[in-house]
């Protein structure tokens, strides 16, 4: 793998056409074999037949058309623009089930929406915890107006992420199922960088880079430094930031940071830089996991490459909650809404382990969230139509609202937020318990509050996010963990839904992916379209664990006592019972006359006593019955 | 396990069982001296006392070889077992406990029978004193040999006995306890003794062999219950050795929690009352003589069952068998009968025969 350049500039292959404000991608979605880090071949979800799939890229105001074929013949698929508001294009934000259905193999479907945001964002999969497969890339929003035009002189896309050998499906199969009962995620088996290792970026001395950084991610979060050099941070998940210096930074699964590098001024030597996963989030460490990736500013590829120095954790990465915005956006006023969400891990019925918000897992509706907004008329407003276990919350038009999370959980876990910022008006230290108990009051939350899209939750800790309903659409608040996603830690946004039924207006293409995989496109999250309110038939998660005894234990254990009680019965009723009417006594002398008459046999003699032989075989040596054999003797004479 | 820990209650009960024989068979050999020697009529001073230090000569030297024999054999088994517990403990366990099911079914089936005793043993004493002279009427090694015999008989008799009765012990207790850790075995041992004793000494001064047999039929039900339960842990063991194995380095995290066990499997669980975590204490007390368990598998519910209707089964046919005389659905067969009347009436003793002893016998093998 070694040495890989990097591919520093856009890539502007054939299938991208920049024509006036549209960009448009054809993305043949498809089947590769990769093995980025030179330990396994194995399948991956390519683009165009490549792999590392194409990076996205467009200027702000452009129109991007995506159309996707579908080509991987055995999965559904999706793409979800991470962090890009979909201003009026909600039913192009990807998450199969909630605004769209999953885009079935062989079938074509076009995302088409403008972007009004600079910043560095990425697309990925959102459907069925795919994206660690492979579908994962930049999507970059270039700002000519951009405030810190003046700070660096040169662009560089830098994605940091983990790898996995086997396939999401087997790995979610094994990670949702009762043999593995605490929800130990799968642990990643390298890192990489730009998707592959040993990664040189060149520079030139004196230059000023800014690197895009994200982190494309399943489930590691990333220590970033590098050695040498300071950064400084621009812009976190496309909102630009104060200039801000840092020496590591931390970049949970999706997160994004610009910051520019300044080469520094010589070619005396080359510099080693490093992501780190976070190993605070693996159950356990494999003894041959290499948990580093190590990349090198190259200012003389001809100069030694020398080897990273090792840090020791605790490591300290920069706070982002420090940030401040550039545009100095002011806290909001005081919520209209505020919703307070329990991250739980728990064990249901199926004897799996599974994420919950308060009570609830996500369950998909079988109807996307956003068809039943499209179609529930006034009961749009009713959270009852989009079904429990789709956690729906529902906001109105320019309302502000909190999201309370409180993390009950001894795990890290980046919450992410679709089609918004939000502002990160408070988070507290690891272990700090419920928002509710610690007696934080609105004085505390910051002025000008760090702004962002995901943002990282501490264990035991929690966070107040504010943000402003301003785009109407259904939007999901999940931890962006994939492996959560998929075991349930996730809770729907449907932001005015009236205003949603009269804008909006769902392309045809989007339906006929409904109707290639047979899902409905209308009623409420059960398909009823007569009576909303009649969820009957609707995805349900597996009943919760039995508490204690249920029917069936009850008939067990009746049956077991009745068994035991008949058998002790039958027990003391042998044990009681009178001895076999034994023959007159004959004779003195213990000759049983009586019943050598009856059975006259020759062999007798030689028949043993113990009367208890056919118990078992051990009777002979260990019954009662031997005892006459020794004793026998004493007064038998006539052997 | 904390009450588990210290005190394996299937040793105890075999323990006891075991030593309460010996001690009814040595206090009717001592009773049975007395009546025949030292009685108001029968008095032989001498030979009673030669006798009465013969027995008791046995007994203490059965009993020495029978601890050194068993220390040896539980030391032994402990120290090839405890290397390869950790690997398996749920295997081993399960084999273990499985060993020790079928070892307490099959004895007490022939412990059932002690209720008789007493008289049985008044009897062929008696027998053997009456039989004397004709005995000594034969020649040869084999005569030579019961001469010899009879003249050490009171020595012989319970030495034999107690050894027997040790080493039956001593088998139980190697079996069950590997079921329980080594530190809890020597407590009820001890008590086991103990108790054994004192119940055989109490039951022999009272001198109710209607309260005996109820006493050993009482002790031998409790010890079926054990047998079950047992045997129902087995399984368990097997499946939850399984289970531990298919979920990994999780095991150690569950505790007895969700994830303990395979819900897959499971007809209860219940988040209390294990008989393992947080010291079991009553809880596993109850496992130890009902088998209880908090999480019920269907292998162990079926099995505990399954081991009652075996043994049900069990004593309806030996019942049957020693009532007519031949197995159930097979023709009765004269020298199969034969057998059987013999060995049924080998344990007979008739009213006359309990009051006088000397009566009949009918221990017709030559």
């Amino acid at each position: 793998m070694g040495g890989w350049p990097l591919a520093l500039v856009a890539i502007l292959s054939s299938v991208v056409t920049i024509n006036a404000a549209t960009v448009k991608y054809d993305f043949d979605i498809g089947w590769v074999t990769a093995n980025p880090d030179g330990m396994a071949d194995r399948p991956t979800i390519g683009i165009n037949g490549q792999w590392p799939i194409p990076r996205i890229e467009a200027t702000v105001g452009d129109r991007i058309i995506v159309n996707v074929l579908n080509s991987l013949g055995n999965q559904s698929t999706s793409l979800h623009f991470h962090g890009l508001f979909m201003n009026g294009t909600t039913h192009m934000d990807g998450p199969s089930q909630v605004t769209q259905c999953a885009i079935p193999p062989g079938s074509r479907f076009t995302y088409n929406f403008t972007v009004d945001q600079p910043g560095t964002y990425w697309y990925h999969s959102h459907t069925m915890g795919q994206y660690p497969d492979g579908l994962r890339g930049p999507l970059i929003i270039n700002d000519p107006e951009t405030p810190f035009k003046d700070l660096y002189d040169e662009e560089l896309v830098l994605t940091v992420s983990d790898w996995y050998h086997d396939e999401m499906p087997g790995l979610l199969k094994f990670f949702i199922s009762r043999f593995n009962p605490t929800g130990a995620e799968p642990v990643p088996k390298s890192a990489l960088l730009n998707e592959t290792q040993d990664l040189h970026v060149k520079l030139q001395p004196g230059r000023r880079y800014l690197f895009r950084m994200i982190n494309i991610g399943a489930f590691a979060g990333q220590y970033v430094w590098f050695e040498g050099h300071n950064v400084t941070i621009l812009e976190i998940d496309g909102v630009y930031t104060r200039p801000t210096e840092a020496s590591m930074i931390y970049l949970s699964a999706a997160q994004r940071y610009s910051f520019v590098i300044t080469a520094r001024d010589d070619f005396s030597a080359n510099f080693p830089f490093m992501a780190s996963m976070d190993t605070d989030l693996f159950d356990q460490l494999p003894e041959d996991l290499n948990w580093n990736v190590t990349g090198w500013l190259v200012y003389d590829s001809k100069k030694p490459l020398p080897e990273p120095a090792v840090l020791y954790e605790p490591f300290e990465p920069f706070d982002d909650m420090a940030l401040l915005p550039w545009d100095n956006q002011t806290i909001f006023r005081e919520p209209d809404q505020t919703v307070s969400l329990d991250v739980i891990m728990d064990n249901l019925g199926d004897g799996a382990n599974y994420a919950f918000f308060n009570n609830i897992t996500y369950t998909r509706p079988k109807v996307p969230s956003l068809y039943t907004a499209l179609t529930a008329g006034e009961l749009a407003t009713n959270p009852t139509v989009y079904s429990e276990y789709s956690h729906p919350f529902i906001l109105e038009r320019g309302q502000v609202v909190d999201i309370i999370v409180n993390n009950l959980d001894s795990g890290k876990h980046p919450f992410h937020l679709h089609g918004h910022h939000f502002q990160s008006v408070w988070r507290s230290e690891d272990g700090a318990g419920t928002f509710q108990d610690s007696n934080i009051t609105a004085d505390s939350f910051a002025r000008v509050p760090m702004r962002r899209d995901t943002i990282v939750l501490h264990p035991e800790g929690n966070v107040v996010l504010r943000f402003r309903a301003d785009n109407p659409g259904v939007w999901v608040f999940h931890c962006h963990l994939e492996w959560h996603v998929q075991s349930g830690l996730m809770a729907t946004f449907v932001e005015a839904p009236l205003d949603l039924q009269k804008t909006l207006k769902i392309p045809d293409d989007h339906y006929a992916a409904c109707a290639a995989n047979g899902v409905p496109t209308a009623g409420n999250a059960a398909g009823n379209t007569i009576d909303l309110l009649d969820l009957r038939g609707q995805n349900a998660p597996p009943d919760p664990l039995p508490s204690g005894f249920t029917p069936r234990g009850i008939v067990a254990l009746v049956f077991s006592c009745l068994a035991g009680i008949i058998g002790i019965a039958v027990v003391a009723w042998y044990g009681f019972a009178e001895p076999v009417e034994s023959p007159p006594p004959s004779s003195l002398l213990g000759v049983d006359g009586a019943h050598d008459a009856k059975n006259s046999v020759a062999g007798e003699p030689e028949l043993p006593v113990d009367g208890i032989a056919p118990v078992g075989a051990a009777a002979p040596g260990t019954g009662r019955g031997v005892a006459e054999d020794e004793i026998a003797p004493l007064r038998d004479g006539h052997h | 396990m904390a009450g588990e820990d210290v005190f394996a209650v299937p040793v105890f009960l075999v323990v006891f069982r075991e030593s309460l024989e010996t001690v009814i068979i040595v206090s009717v050999l001592l009773a049975f001296l007395k009546q025949t020697l030292d009685g108001p009529t029968t008095r032989n001073p001498q030979a009673y006392k030669k006798l009465v230090r013969q027995v008791w000569l046995g007994t203490g030297l059965g009993l020495l070889i029978c601890l050194a024999v068993g220390g040896g054999i539980i030391g032994a088994f402990y120290k090839l077992g405890v290397n390869r517990w950790e690997n398996s403990e749920g295997d081993y366990e399960g084999a273990f406990c499985l060993i020790a099911s079928v070892i307490i079914t099959v004895v007490g089936a022939a412990l059932l029978r002690i209720g008789k005793m007493q008289e049985k043993w008044r009897v062929k004493l008696a027998n053997a004193m009456v039989d004397k002279p004709e005995t000594t009427g034969g020649a040869g090694k084999w005569a030579a040999c019961k001469r010899f015999m009879e003249k050490y008989a009171m020595f012989a008799l319970p030495f034999i006995t107690v050894l027997r009765e040790g080493i039956e012990a001593i088998v139980f207790v190697a079996g069950v306890s590997f079921s329980a850790p080594a530190k809890s075995v020597p407590l009820p041992v001890v008590t086991g003794l103990l108790v054994g004793a004192l119940v055989g000494y109490i039951l022999y001064k009272g001198g109710s062999t209607a309260r005996l047999q109820v006493f050993l039929v009482f002790s031998t039900c409790l010890l079926y219950l054990v047998g079950a339960g047992l045997f129902s842990r087995a399984v368990w063991s097997f499946e939850s050795a399984r289970w531990a194995k298919a979920i990994g380095g999780d095991a150690a995290e569950t505790g007895a929690g969700p994830g303990s066990y395979d819900i897959s499997k499971s007809v209860w669980h219940v988040n209390c009352c294990s008989p393992v975590a947080n010291g079991g204490s009553g809880w596993g007390f109850l496992q130890a003589v009902f088998g209880w368990t908090n999480s019920a598998t269907y292998g162990s519910v079926i099995s505990y069952n399954v081991y009652w209707l075996v043994v049900i089964a069990g004593f309806l046919t030996m019942r049957f068998h020693e009532v007519k005389g031949h197995w159930p659905l097979m023709k009765p067969k004269a020298r199969l009968g034969s057998v059987v009347e013999q060995d049924s009436g080998s344990d007979v003793v008739d009213e006359k025969g309990s009051k006088g002893g000397i009566v009949q016998t009918k221990e017709a093998t030559g």
